[in-house]
């Protein structure tokens, strides 16, 4: 997750406390998504980033998985993920990511 | 008992300065560690402790790279470590040479051992390899999570004086130095063992790899050879009688530049060749079987080239390693380029 964002999340989280955040992730690769979880949780795995050794404890979800989708108007959905939901290797990411956020989320 | 004393190298990106765009930051120091230390503070424990960073730009360190190695050598100094870490820098080639870089001015000058990590392909693991534990880690930041527990157990066995083993068993890249010992088993049966394995689709080790080498693309033909300036030269050894150089006959450490100027074909009087680990006796009758003179004066004569160039160039390839054959070649290359010559022929014996 690259350093402008992760300086965003955490100013989020200061702002609104880690508490009331979720985080919506729409990466198109498991490796990338999941290290996204993972640093909006247990902190920034590459330690380059604001998110180092920080562990908010944030949960993330990827807009394919059902929880964000079925809050979605379908017609939007439709419009606009539904086209890469095809392309994409939907199982993988979705284990990926979910793996994180239940190691890791403390909300 | 205190704690061994250890200082990181990382560039800016890790040490959360920035990206590109802060790539030409010039190097500074911080006290403890920075980024990737805090998570080598959790693998060294109460043995090892990270006591400064140093952070450089990429960018800044390959454009100035003595000041660089020359300033961090100072910064490291100043802390007196008993290690160095350097990186991990994964497949960041620039990076990786720097790191390599620092590895290689610690341990020459303040003598200091050096772990880093690198993902093999990176350059700086090839050329640096020498200098410092390179642990061999995956090629972008995600490896981060393994590749610190790695580089940081390797560097706590180097600072407790531990025995290492081989690369293989250590997960770090061959430094290209050979340790006599006793095999169970002799060569000839050892080789056996290996083919039999190979044959059943077993998995087994080569006890002498071989080195990996670049290919080289040919470059596009010749427009019109007949208004072509050829160069001749040679790997073969063919040199002035008496060989003026002194070209070694194996190993060469240097290669010849020699004037063709009146010359219509090379005779036992006039050439011979310094190439050991051959038969010498037909070279020697007649140079031109190695370095074909005779025949470029008469292509020249009938037109079907344009000219030879006046000088010809002429090295030993026996035993002589890639990387000075590469710098002759490097720097044979440019003086043909600047005598103008549009085309070479490369003998060899």
């Amino acid at each position: 997750m690259d350093l402008e964002n992760q300086a965003r999340i955490k100013e989020l989280a200061e702002k609104h406390g880690p508490e009331n955040l979720v985080v919506i992730l729409g990466g198109a690769e498991a490796e990338a998504s999941g290290l996204a979880a993972e640093t909006v949780s247990n902190g920034d795995p590459t330690y380059a980033g604001p998110l180092s050794g920080v562990q908010l404890g944030l949960p993330a979800y990827h807009i394919f998985e059902d929880a964000i989708k079925s809050l979605v108007d379908p017609q939007v959905y439709d419009d606009q993920i539904s086209m890469m939901e095809m392309v994409l290797d939907v199982d993988e990411i979705i284990k990926e990511v979910s793996t994180y956020r239940e190691q890791y989320r403390k909300f | 008992m205190s704690k061994f004393r250890v200082v990181h190298y990382i560039n800016q990106y890790f040490g959360q300065i920035g990206g590109e765009e802060k790539a030409n930051i010039p190097p500074s120091c911080k006290e403890g560690p920075v980024g990737p230390g805090m998570a080598f503070k959790a693998v060294l424990g109460n043995e090892a402790e990270i006591v400064a960073t140093i952070i450089c730009g990429d960018s800044w360190f390959a454009e100035n790279l003595d000041e660089a190695k020359a300033k961090v050598v100072e910064m490291i100094a100043q802390y007196k470590p008993d290690l160095v870490i350097t990186g991990p820098a994964f497949n960041a080639g620039r990076y990786g040479t720097a790191c390599g870089a620092v590895a290689e001015a610690v341990s020459q000058e303040l003598e200091i051992p050096v772990v880093s990590g690198m993902y093999p392909e990176n350059p700086g693991a090839e050329m640096y390899r020498r200098f410092a534990l390179i642990v061999e880690t995956g090629d972008n930041a995600a490896a981060m999570r393994k590749a610190v527990p790695a580089m940081g157990k390797l560097a706590l066995k180097v600072l407790k004086g531990e025995q290492l083993g081989t690369p293989k068993e250590e997960g770090y890249i061959p430094r290209g130095i050979r340790e006599n010992y006793f095999a169970p088993d002799r060569g000839s049966k050892r080789a056996v063992d290996m083919l039999v394995a190979k044959l059943k689709g077993e998995e087994f080790h080569t006890e002498y790899p071989m080195p990996q080498f670049d290919r080289v693309d040919p470059n596009p033909a010749v427009a019109d050879i007949s208004k072509a300036k050829i160069g001749l030269v040679t790997s073969g050894g063919i040199v002035p009688k008496g060989n003026p150089d002194h070209i070694e006959s194996s190993s060469a450490s240097k290669f010849g530049k020699y004037d063709l100027d009146g010359i219509v074909n090379l005779t036992a009087e006039t050439h011979q060749t310094a190439h050991g680990g051959y038969d010498p006796v037909y070279a020697n009758q007649d140079a031109d079987r190695v370095l074909p003179v005779d025949v470029m004066r008469d292509l020249e004569k009938e037109g079907k080239i344009g000219s030879l160039h006046r000088y010809y160039y002429a090295t030993v390839g026996n035993g002589t390693s890639v990387a000075n054959a590469k710098r002759y070649a490097a720097e044979i290359a440019q003086e043909l380029k600047n005598d103008g010559v549009d085309a070479v022929i490369l003998t060899s014996t």
